[in-house]
């Protein structure tokens, strides 16, 4: 799913002090049909198609029809598959790079947005507005945008790798998809910073500018250390999005040219529309339990250190 | 993870403080001048221009005849103005129809959400000492690790064989993609409200269910908003899930509508674009006039977590 | 009882059918769907109970699965003609069923402007060195040979490399052996796509590179559709579903086609055809008997050529009407001989992007370390399935 907004990944609270004295009480039974409807559901909706999909892994199923059990050929096909392990190549390197330009550029935005300028509301308003809009819509729209207007652009201005689409060129489409990502992942992240710039109170600069810091030096020094709990969370949540990329890549190039742009979750989804499905889901079950692996040890690296 | 102060309205009132007058915090260019920093603002309005220039393409190309957006710049002013796009890309899409289904969806995930989101992280947050209770929640937050893709194949079959190839089963899988971390705000949220409160709502003869509906829900509400924008954002503009789950294409959403008629579109970007336009305007509409709870929402979502 | 028919050019001829089969009788009442997924219709049981669709390897897989039930007993199925029914079975087959019964063949071949080409003082090539004599003379006149749109990956699957491999090699006895191969597909068996298909990509790859339009990789289908109608280039390798876009903006132009020569005999000539509608009724279908009584209706002949003629199509039986339109004409006398081949992008089971690796060929990958790939591929679908 394309959640492109901030998710907070958190370390588990520990019990509320006021649950203590009320430890033996009997629990009402109201309280288990409060609970009930979303752990079935979940279950349901969620749980069951994880099993599912790891029990077919071990089939040669497309999806229907007879099929029977192979046993670990699928994981073994798998990791000696050039077209997987580009995939995971390219999903993790994006991934990377789309969350330092993210951070990097939202991080600027708020600090210009939270200093005294003018039109600040207005300001605000539009670089949020990316957020609202469905990603593979906006790819649509860049879409045009890369093989027509760069282009011709690009060869009136006469700069020669502009004159040919972005999205045409093997060794710069993923540079088009970084682009479009961070416009539409900008504003989550923005919001969070600002929040985070909002939280500083006013006498620390005093302070710093009495000691005649200059503002760069303040920034680094000052800023940057005390909203260093926000950049965190902005990071992990957005490595996490990052590495389900799908719909932009839909709009944009469709994995091409050739298989240079295709992700982790497209190659998955062939499972589906090229009748490739017991195969997709070693592949699924694999991206699953590394997700699971990094989701660890980001709430392990991170743990106390985020100030949120 | 809790210090940070729990009410949205102090959120709304932080960003209001410095779209005000003088600034509490967090200000440090331009405070020696005294005055607004007009550098700053000439760079940020340029920064700005990315974000509108593709928006401002999308409308000028809209309002084009096919000719002049086959022909033209994609930055030229529509001459003459035509609004034949729209009407194609109305009739192509069948608009109204992709329109409501998304409005369906998208309504039924904030309103299932919340629902459930808040039952849930009641029963967890006041049963903490219960290990059920306990290990529901972690259970419920798993979810959050869990890439869609990994389960959208089984899911296919599954929502298949339970009749749910539909609309319906697409806000269902919405629901439960955003309980994870709605049950996480919800029992944030939960742990800040005085137990005095309710305890002597007790004392009055209410049940739980009178407690949770009359005490407990209104209290929830910024914290619903928050959950609800999150849920709205989501839903609304998600291709991937209806792409895959949905059946029948007369009862997609307006992404996944997008992406159907994209080939058909042809060379006619007229269409296309308005197509696009139509998709876009209902969210961007909604947005401009509820901006100052979605900012503060998204950031209440982010430091409470 | 749900008839699926998804070839979007065909709707319109279709629905007036069933609402003209709904009216002469009572018993059987046709639902039309043109739009529903087939594979998810499959994998959650619940596919339509007729389906008139494009048969390729996708159709091949529920074939091969046994998901299609048999209709050898129907009369219908004796009178297909045997090369047609073959390409069917060059695919796939489940022993002892006849599940597919084709219903019409599109040829495809080179299109070209007539006026271009008289401009120019070149005629149709009928040896490859006749046709790079005239790709050089259309370039050095100052005219794009062949107008391309890579952009849309599965046009240069269809157009150049489909008509470059179809023109050199037999597609069907060399599918034939690389099943057999399976697992063994690699540098050391007897045929395999880095050694059997390096020529004819590789002049695929030359012919991309000198002798398209520049701005082929940003360009789409339908933006090629224009221009070629446009006259922006005298050659277009697309398939007679094109004219119908083209016709829109360039009604009065004059084409024909032309089957790509690949060798210096003019008589190994071919054209590509591939089954464009195929009829078949699912097991899981609830309403066999509906579904048989419609599918004869559809086969009657009268209704089958009047279809075949409004859409350029070639009948597939025995006794179908001769095809009358002149921008096909070109292609008869190698459909009738059955000097034809089934595109060779279309016998690659749909799991492997082949459609995105030719893509990278002509954007710039190497030919061999791209067959080399697909060569992989194979083995290790070979392996799992």
């Amino acid at each position: 799913m394309a959640t492109t907004t901030a998710t907070p990944v958190t370390t588990p609270h520990a019990p509320r002090p006021e649950a203590g004295p009320r430890k033996r009480r009997k629990v009402e039974p109201i309280y288990y049909l409060f609970l009930l409807p979303a752990l079935v559901l979940f279950s349901l909706a969620i749980t069951l198609p994880a099993v599912m999909g790891i029990f077919y892994s071990f089939t040669n199923s497309i999806g229907f029809g007879e099929w029977e059990f192979v046993g670990l050929i699928n994981y073994q096909a798998m990791f000696s598959d050039p077209a997987i392990l580009q995939s995971y190549l390219f999903t993790f390197g994006f991934a990377a790079v789309t969350v330092v330009v993210v951070n990097v550029v939202a991080f600027l935005l708020a600090v210009g947005l939270t200093a005294r300028i003018r039109f600040k509301s207005g300001l605000r308003a539009i670089f949020v507005i990316p957020m609202v809009i469905s990603g593979i819509i906006i790819a649509y729209v860049f879409n045009y945008l890369f093989s027509n207007s760069v282009p011709a652009a690009g060869s009136s201005l006469g700069i020669s790798w502009l004159s040919e689409s972005l999205l045409a060129n093997p060794d710069l489409a993923w540079v088009a998809i970084v682009v479009v990502t961070a416009w539409q992942a900008i504003p989550g992240t923005l919001l969070i910073y600002i929040a985070g710039l909002l939280s500083i109170p006013g006498d620390v600069y005093e302070a710093a500018d009495l000691d005649g810091a200059s503002k760069l030096q303040a920034l680094l020094r000052i800023t940057l250390p005390l909203v260093a709990g926000y950049v965190v969370i902005n990071v992990i949540l957005g490595f996490k999005n990052f590495l389900n990329a799908y719909d932009i890549i839909v709009g944009l190039t469709n994995g091409g040219p050739g298989t240079e742009t295709r992700s982790i979750a497209m190659t998955i989804v062939t499972g589906f529309t090229g009748g490739d499905y017991a195969y997709q889901m070693a592949n699924a079950t694999v991206f699953f339990l590394i997700t699971i692996v990094i989701s660890l040890v980001q709430l392990r690296a991170t743990r106390g250190r985020s100030a949120l | 993870m809790s210090t940070q102060p729990a009410l949205v309205s102090e959120n709304v009132q932080a960003i209001e403080n410095l779209e005000g007058g003088p600034a509490r915090g967090g200000s440090f260019r331009g405070r020696r001048i005294g005055g607004d920093s007009w550098t700053t603002t000439f760079l940020l309005a340029l920064c700005s221009l990315t974000v509108l220039i593709p928006l401002y393409v999308t409308i000028a190309m809209a309002f084009k005849t096919t000719e002049q957006a086959v022909e033209g710049s994609a930055f030229s002013l529509p001459a003459p103005f035509s609004i034949d796009g729209f009407r194609e890309a109305w009739s192509l899409t069948d608009f109204p129809r992709a329109f409501t289904i998304s409005l369906l969806v998208t309504a039924g995930t904030v309103f299932g959400t919340i629902i459930l989101a808040a039952f849930a992280s009641y029963a967890i947050s006041r049963n903490w000492e219960r290990r059920l209770f306990r290990y529901s929640f972690f259970y419920l937050l798993a979810a959050m690790f869990i890439p869609f893709p990994v389960l959208a194949l089984a899911q296919i079959r599954l929502t298949g064989l339970a009749g749910l190839d539909n609309p319906a089963g697409v806000t269902l899988l919405h629901i439960m993609f955003q309980l994870s971390f709605s049950v996480l705000l919800f029992t944030a949220f939960l742990r800040s409200i005085p137990m005095e409160l309710e305890e002597s709502a007790r004392i009055d003869g209410a049940s739980t269910w009178q407690t949770f509906w009359h005490l407990i829900f209104p209290l929830l509400a910024p914290m619903s908003a928050t959950v609800g924008i999150f849920a709205f954002l989501a839903s609304w503009n998600d291709f991937m899930m209806p792409s895959l789950i949905t059946s029948d294409p007369s009862l997609q959403t307006l992404p996944v509508v997008q992406s159907i008629f994209q080939t058909q579109f042809s060379n006619n970007y007229n269409v296309s674009f308005a197509s696009y336009l139509m998709a876009m305007a209902p969210a961007i509409i909604v947005y401009i006039f509820t901006q100052r709870w979605v900012m503060a929402g998204v950031t209440q979502g982010a430091v409470k977590g | 009882m749900r008839f699926l028919l998804s070839k979007p050019e065909a709707i319109p001829y279709f629905r007036d059918l069933i609402a003209e089969f709904n009216a002469s009788q009572q018993d059987v009442e046709v639902v039309f769907d043109t739009s529903s997924n087939l594979q998810a219709g499959f994998l959650r049981g619940n596919p339509p109970d007729l389906g008139l669709l494009n048969y390729n390897m996708e159709m091949a897989r529920f074939m091969a699965r046994g998901a299609l039930s048999d209709l050898k007993d129907m009369p219908e199925a004796g009178r297909i003609l045997p090369e047609v029914q073959d390409l069917v079975n060059n695919l796939a087959a489940y022993p002892g069923r006849t599940s597919v019964l084709p219903y019409s063949v599109m040829a495809a071949s080179v299109i070209y402007n007539k006026q271009i080409f008289a401009d120019n003082g070149v005629e149709v090539p009928e040896t490859w060195d006749d046709f790079l004599a005239v790709c050089d003379t259309l370039k050095a006149a100052g005219v794009v040979p062949i107008y391309s749109t890579f952009k849309d990956a599965w046009t240069v699957s269809q157009g150049l490399f489909d008509y470059t491999v179809g023109g050199m090699v037999d597609v069907a006895g060399f599918y034939r052996q690389l099943r057999e191969e399976g697992t063994n597909v690699g540098p050391d068996s007897e045929v395999s796509f880095a050694k059997t298909l390096t020529e004819p990509v590789s002049r695929m790859e030359m012919l991309a590179e000198n002798y398209t339009n520049e701005d082929a990789a940003s360009r789409g289908y339908g933006d090629g559709n224009l221009a070629f109608s446009k006259g922006e280039g005298a050659m277009y390798f697309q398939g007679p579903w094109a004219f119908g876009e083209i016709a829109k903006s360039g009604p009065d132009l004059d084409l024909g086609t032309f089957p790509l020569p690949m060798t210096d005999d003019p008589e190994s000539r071919k054209v590509r055809v591939n089954i464009d509608l195929a009829a078949w009724i699912p097991e899981d279908s609830t309403h066999k008997d509906a579904a048989r009584t419609f599918l004869s209706y559809l086969f009657q002949p009268d209704v089958m050529n009047a279809y075949n003629e409004s859409q350029l199509g070639y009948g597939t039986t025995t006794d179908a009407a001769p095809v009358t339109d002149p921008r096909i004409l070109g292609m008869k006398p190698y459909f009738d001989e059955a000097r034809f081949y089934q595109g060779a992008s279309q016998a690659i089971p749909l799991t492997i992007p082949t459609e995105n690796y030719l893509q990278g060929i002509v954007t710039g990958a190497g030919v061999e370390p791209t067959l080399q790939t697909l060569d992989a591929d194979w083995a290790r679908l070979a392996l799992r399935q």
